[in-house]
């Protein structure tokens, strides 16, 4: 369909969201990554019967995480959609970067410059 | 393909029309030996499930759950799909046929196309969007669907200027303005045909305004508008103005039982619940509370879950139902449109709407029709294939199957169910040439890696101007070379060209690469095609990645250049970073038990294991009672009047003469270990516990049948003249002349069916006791029958037999849930007092025989659902892998099953869903080993803590604590989701080909980007 | 098995806020099995903390291991090599508290944090969710009440039948607690032992327990 969206969106996949694991959205956090979301498809409809559920929860995991270090949950997130909602797609990734905007720069690198900044 | 040797029979098939029912035909025979043509006049397969937005009842999406099955039929080496072609006639016979071949020209070779679309994008003409149903336009060089198979564009000569820009631009020197048509044959065993119907054109029907009001669409045309891909994007708009519409109205039964505008007496079978699933998901699309109404005669959700489906629609979703019949459609202002109906009671009413759906029906075209004629094959009176319900699939001329919406019409998974049926036939008088024509690969032994340093080769594809006219391909390329580990660079054209994959092996052997990434388009459409490269080079095809530089890049960043190229380089290396940590990894293969069992010896069971048996696979046959039959011992006569009795006994006959059944009768099945292809079931004697026999075999087929439900009202068991259906066809058959004397009968319908406690249709009921009806009607033509019902469910050709039954003069009379008929017996005679809708009063009719339509239920089976732990539905009936597409498959790999244990069925589909359960066992049974993806699921035993989370959290129930004292996952049952891997506490389990540590580092190298480009020197 | 939960990441983050490397330490004993501090969740800790640190601009490096268990000093020995090779300012340890003080027996001038609150002793009702079933009393009697224990399960305890707080089953301090003298009896009424709870059971002799201060099991058979 070739519908624009942000280029900063950079895609790495993944068999099933099922096999999304805690440690992989923090390791994107850790690494600096300003957002981080799980697109799986839509609930009720995973090919592996639970796993997009299953997702879900590890999701608001790390929401609950990042809000105990002070960091917005908001930058990780999961969204539903099946094979044939195109449009849906780019437009989750232009909601996602216009969120992100708004949240600014991940603390993670902020915080590494401010230190590098000080010395 | 080996030359047609003396008289042996060719070993391939030739299938006529894709759709699902075709595809799925063509996939079951080339899965199970038989070299396939699939013949289709379109540039791409698929027929009409890419067009629809949703499926009923369970609204998945339709492209989503069809599109696999294209890439499968497309990529299979055994299917050679022939597009934009026609069968002009065919000669010979069974075993022996030549078929001759109109190939229409499609102007660009789909060998060389791509599918980049450059030409779409610079054709200056547009043309009618047949795929949008004519809502939008598209170019004349065009593709029908982005997910179209094959992915290669087509010119449409009839619009098309000849302007000559897209040859000038096509890189890929695709474009062949100068083709012709062509004749040519293929020599093929047996035809299946699936040409699929029509949909009803409504210009005839000018009192609906179809014709000439852009606010009254067809189903079809709805469909598209509710979908994604569609020509609004699945906004709801109407066509008027783009305004969302606050109404809209369905109109039942256009084109569909009605001998008045066309001769379409017969009923189409799907639009109701096709018109309840368009109101719901409208709704759904609407972001106004958004009224919706259906007109509709009777309400035929007869399916498995339909009736809860129409619940749900006017319960949950407020969706309107009106029983009425409409005569005009009226433009009114503002591009509304007024409806003038008759309600039940003969009251004229009329009502305005948005927007207004004409429920379109299906007919042969004309098209098929001819070509039925030129092959001579008989059709019905309706132009579609006649069949007989005990062969369902085969046609008049031997050698030559029918399966699909041409045998009458029917919704998706009866469809899929015929044409594995026409498979499993088709299969049958070919058996001996099993494998004779079939492709394998031949390749090159695998070149050992292990303990090599990673030498990375990178090939980045300029995609024709897909990839190299947006992002920078030169500077990925450069920046790829200085990458870890990457031992050779280079860009492409195309990198999937044929010259480009030979080159890419020759690099292989050249510099010893060991791992390599391909950045270029997608790899759900180009993955399986660079693995089977690497692997001709030698390397383990799992030391492939992927970095996504076009679909992901390129055509989403067109307008941000230097931000696709940039995204670009974050891509390739990441690719690299994991490319470097592949491991190749071993596809497990492990031989088969060639044998199958079947449970239950109703006439599934039977029709099951004797076409398992006529293709040679033993099989044994397991009956709970001692006697074969099952229900179809108490039937008489099929509607159409075919003999039951004697088709059931001469089927008993064959399955016990035949050289390759066993059969077990007085036998359940108790216990069942192991994996698809690899089973070993404990079978018992019913009557002494004690006798115990175990059989291995490869497939199971569970049709353990179902009975018909004892009625708890109507004086039934209290009174002696209240029967059931199969009670009344028991006596029929001891002596009709009984019921000689017999002034009054009435039957009730949905006795103990669509009630809140048993809330499905048993589907078979209505036409059962209209035939009945009939028969007694027959006996005494001067007896008083009165039917009383909720709907009249008399799907596809059965509506003859209500039209002939309201002929003959048989009082239908309707009454509703909540006015129930009520029986006395007080005087003497038996009373049914029942409110008449159309009159608006009540009759008490005084009858000498009342006949109870009683639910179907399922056989309980509980040591069958415990042994091969498979599941059931709310009202006990086994549940399939998938509703639509997988009707005959269970979850579990290899077990399969048919019959009334699926859903209530008539005998003819009960025979075509056998048939299709044989077939499917027999792309198990066919294949000498079977050999399982390598993407499992590993346990590491030192790891393990044996803390039971992957024993909880698998969706399949395969892991287990292992003897030895820590989880082992078979991978034989593993389905490689990782769901146990993301959770396991220990990081005992790792999902081959994706590992925490491929993941994270491919994660590491995305987000290194400003590490990447301080040590590129920027 | 011991039933134990990670601490706030807030807390952690206040124990640790003036070190620069340490070294966490796992378990794989009944802390994995109740996903409390296995290997997995020594990633997720350590990923946690790196990011928290990052982002106060004070990055912190964090080496993981594993330990087959943190209740005997031999697989304590396997921290040896580590910390004597590397400059850890501390050691955090996710086992139960029982590892820490291992930890900080075996190393005598490292400092060593517990990432985890020991709970109780308790199984799994379902993944995802335990409970609590004993308390170490030291002398189980629980075949006296149909086989569930009153003393760790009951919220006070009580040997003689239920409190006045007992309605419908559950317990009064919160309605997600069953009355485990409601379970008592109705196991002993299905076990036809309903006559047994007329025997008075006599006030406990706690000396077993914690009262006779920190135990200890010896077994002359196995000691060396």
């Amino acid at each position: 369909m070739r519908l624009n969206y942000p280029t900063n969106i950079r895609i790495i996949n993944v068999p099933c969201t099922g096999r999304v694991d805690i440690l992989h959205l923090l390791k994107a956090i850790e690494d600096g990554a300003d957002g981080v979301y799980v697109v799986g498809c839509l609930e009720g409809d995973c090919h592996y019967l639970t796993g997009n559920l299953k997702a879900r929860k590890r999701v608001n995991y790390v929401k609950k995480l990042l809000e105990e270090m002070g960091i917005e949950p908001g930058r990780v997130e999961i969204y539903n959609l099946s094979a044939a909602q195109g449009p849906r797609f780019a437009e989750i990734a232009r909601e996602f970067t216009a969120r992100i905007k708004e949240l600014g720069p991940t603390p993670v690198r902020a915080g590494g410059k401010a230190k590098e900044k000080a010395a | 393909m080996a030359a047609k040797s003396g008289n042996s029979k060719v070993g391939s098939v030739m299938v006529v029309g894709a759709g699902i029912a075709g595809i799925q035909a063509s996939l079951d025979l080339a899965e199970s030996g038989f070299y396939v043509h699939l013949v289709d006049a379109s540039p791409s397969i698929g027929g009409l499930m890419p067009q629809l937005d949703k499926t009923f009842p369970t609204n998945d999406c339709s492209m989503c759950i069809v599109s696999p099955k294209l890439v499968d039929a497309g990529r299979h080496l055994n299917i050679n799909i022939i597009s934009n072609t026609e069968v002009d006639f065919v000669e010979g016979e069974v075993g022996n046929f030549t078929a001759h071949l109109v190939n229409h020209p499609r102007f660009i070779d789909p060998v060389k196309c791509t599918g980049c679309g450059v030409c779409k994008q610079h054709c200056p003409v547009t043309a009618v969007n047949e795929f949008n149903e004519g809502l939008d336009r598209r170019a004349a060089t065009y593709i029908k669907y982005p997910q179209a198979v094959p992915l290669a564009y087509a010119i449409d000569r009839e619009t098309c200027i000849g302007c000559g820009l897209c040859e000038k631009l096509c890189l890929a020197k695709a474009v062949v303005y100068a083709e012709e048509e062509r004749r040519s044959t293929l020599e093929v065993g047996a035809i299946i045909l699936a040409p699929g119907n029509e949909v009803f054109d409504p210009t005839a029907f000018d009192t609906y305004s179809y014709a000439h009001h852009p606010n009254v669409v067809t189903s079809l045309e709805f469909e598209r508008i509710l979908s994604a891909s569609g020509p609004y994007q699945g906004h709801l708009m109407r066509p008027y103005d783009r305004e969302e519409p606050k109404s809209v109205a369905w109109l039942q039964c256009v084109g569909s039982r009605d001998i008045n505008h066309c001769d379409n007496g017969y009923c189409s079978a799907v639009c109701c619940m096709y018109a309840i699933k368009e109101a719901v998901i409208a709704k759904e699309h609407s972001h106004e509370p958004l009224d919706t109404a259906i007109f509709f005669m009777d309400m035929r959700t007869y399916g498995k879950d339909f009736e809860k489906y129409y619940e749900r629609a006017r319960e949950e979703h407020g969706v309107r139902f009106i029983r009425s019949r409409v005569h005009t459609v009226d433009p009114v202002e503002e591009g509304r449109l007024k409806i003038i109906y008759t309600d039940e009671e003969g009251k004229s009413l009329e009502e305005e709407f948005d927007m207004v759906v004409l429920s379109s029906g299906f007919q042969p075209s004309k098209r098929t029709v001819e070509l039925a004629e030129r092959l001579g094959i008989e059709l019905n009176e309706h132009n579609f294939a006649e069949t007989s319900s005990f062969e369902p699939v085969k046609t008049s001329r031997e050698g030559i199957f029918v399966c699909g919406a041409f045998r009458d019409p029917k919704d998706i998974p009866i469809s899929v169910m015929e044409a594995s049926a026409a498979a499993a036939a088709a299969a049958a008088p070919l058996v001996e040439s099993r494998f004779t024509l079939t492709k394998t690969k031949e390749l090159p032994a695998e070149r050992l890696v292990a303990g090599e340093e990673p030498r990375v080769g990178v090939f980045v594809c300029n995609c024709g101007i897909n990839i190299g006219g947006y992002a920078d391909v030169p500077a990925v390329r450069d920046y790829a070379r200085n990458l870890p580990n990457v031992v050779h660079v280079e860009d492409n054209l195309f990198t999937c060209s044929q010259d480009t994959q030979e080159k890419i092996r020759e690099v292989i052997k050249e510099k010893d690469i060991n791992r390599v990434v391909v950045a270029s388009c997608s790899p759900r459409t180009h993955e399986p095609m660079f693995q089977e490269t690497i692997r001709e080079a030698g390397l383990n095809k799992y030391l492939f990645e992927m970095a996504n530089i076009r679909d992901q890049d390129t055509w989403v960043h067109q307008n941000d250049p230097q931000g696709a190229t940039q995204k670009a380089k974050d891509l390739v290396r990441s690719a690299v970073a994991k490319a470097a940590l592949l491991d190749p990894l071993e596809q497990t293969v492990l031989g088969l038990n060639k044998v199958a069992l079947v449970v239950g010896g109703g006439v599934a069971g039977m029709v099951a294991a004797l076409s398992l048996a006529d293709q040679g696979f033993p099989v044994h046959l397991v009956e709970k009672t001692g006697e074969l039959g099952g229900n179809a011992l108490k039937l008489r006569k099929t509607w159409k009047g075919e003999d039951i009795g004697s088709y059931v006994k001469d089927l008993v006959a064959r399955v016990q003469s035949h050289e390759h059944i066993t059969l077990h009768t007085n036998t359940q099945v108790v216990a069942n270990t192991g994996f698809v292809g690899n089973f070993d079931t404990i079978l018992e004697k019913v009557d002494d516990p004690e006798q115990k026999t175990t059989v291995q075999h490869g497939v199971s087929i569970v049709a353990t049948g179902g009975k018909e439900s004892r009625p708890t009202e109507y004086l039934y068991g209290e009174d002696d003249r209240v029967l059931t259906a199969l009670e009344l066809d028991s006596r029929l058959k001891e002596d009709g002349n009984g019921f000689k004397n017999v002034n009054r009968a009435v039957f009730i319908q949905c006795v103990g069916s669509r009630e809140p406690e048993r809330p499905y249709c048993s589907k078979i009921c209505c036409t059962h006791s209209i035939e009945s009806a009939l028969q007694l009607k027959e006996l005494n033509p001067d007896m008083n029958v009165y039917i009383l019902y909720r709907d009249i469910r008399t799907y596809g050709f059965r509506e003859e037999l209500y039209k002939k039954a309201r002929a003959k003069g048989i009082i239908f009379i309707r009454y509703s849930l909540e006015r129930k008929p009520q029986v006395s017996n007080g005087s003497g005679s038996l009373q049914v007092q029942v409110y008449d809708p159309i009159l608006g009063r009540d009759l008490v009719i005084p009858a000498d025989a009342l006949v109870l339509a009683s639910a179907v239920l399922p056989n309980e089976a509980k040591e069958v659902v415990r042994a091969l732990k498979v599941n059931q539905n709310a009202e006990g009936f086994f549940l399939e892998a998938h509703m639509k597409l997988r009707p005959v498959d269970f979850g579990s790999d290899g077990l399969f099953l048919c019959g009334l244990a699926h859903y209530p069925k008539s005998i003819d589909e009960a025979i075509a869903q056998a048939q299709a359960a044989a077939a499917r066992a027999a792309t198990v049974l066919a294949k000498d080993v079977i050999t399982l993806g390598a993407v499992k699921a590993v346990v590491e035993p030192d790891k393990c803590a044996v803390c039971l989370t992957c024993v909880r959290t698998c969706p399949f129930g395969v892991p287990y604590i292992g003897e030895d004292g820590y989880a082992v996952i078979d991978p034989a049952g593993c389905h490689g989701c990782g769901a146990c891997v993301a959770e396991c506490p220990g990081k005992a389990i790792s999902l081959q080909h994706f590992t925490d540590k491929q993941l994270i580092a491919k994660t590491e190298a995305l987000l290194l980007k400003e590490i990447g480009e301080a040590a590129a020197g920027k | 098995m011991v039933v134990a939960e990670r601490k706030p990441i807030e807390e952690i983050l206040d124990m640790i806020k003036e070190f620069d490397k340490v070294l966490l330490t796992g378990c794989k004993g009944c802390v994995t099995v109740c996903n409390a501090g296995g290997e997995k969740e020594v990633g997720i800790l350590a990923s946690a903390l790196k990011i928290a640190r990052k982002k106060e601009g004070r990055e912190i490096e964090i080496d993981e291991i594993t330990l087959e268990r943190q209740c005997d000093p031999e697989y304590i020995d396997q921290l040896e090599d580590p910390i004597s090779k590397n400059n850890y300012d501390a050691v955090l340890s996710m086992a139960c508290s029982v590892g820490p003080q291992y930890i900080a027996k075996r190393f005598d001038t490292v400092l060593v944090y517990p990432m985890l609150n020991t709970s109780f002793i308790g199984g799994s009702l379902e993944h995802g969710v335990w409970a609590e079933f004993c308390q170490a009393c030291g002398s189980c009697a629980i075949h006296n009440f149909g086989g569930l224990c009153p003393i760790a399960r009951c919220a006070k305890s009580l040997m003689n039948g239920p409190c006045g707080g007992s309605s419908g089953g559950k317990c009064e301090i919160s309605p997600e607690t069953d009355c485990v003298w409601h379970l008592i009896y109705e196991r002993m009424s299905r076990l036809g032992q309903l006559d047994k709870l007329g025997n008075v059971v006599m006030f406990k002799d706690w000396t077993t327990s914690r009262d006779g201060g920190p135990r200890k099991i010896v077994r002359e058979d196995l000691k060396q």
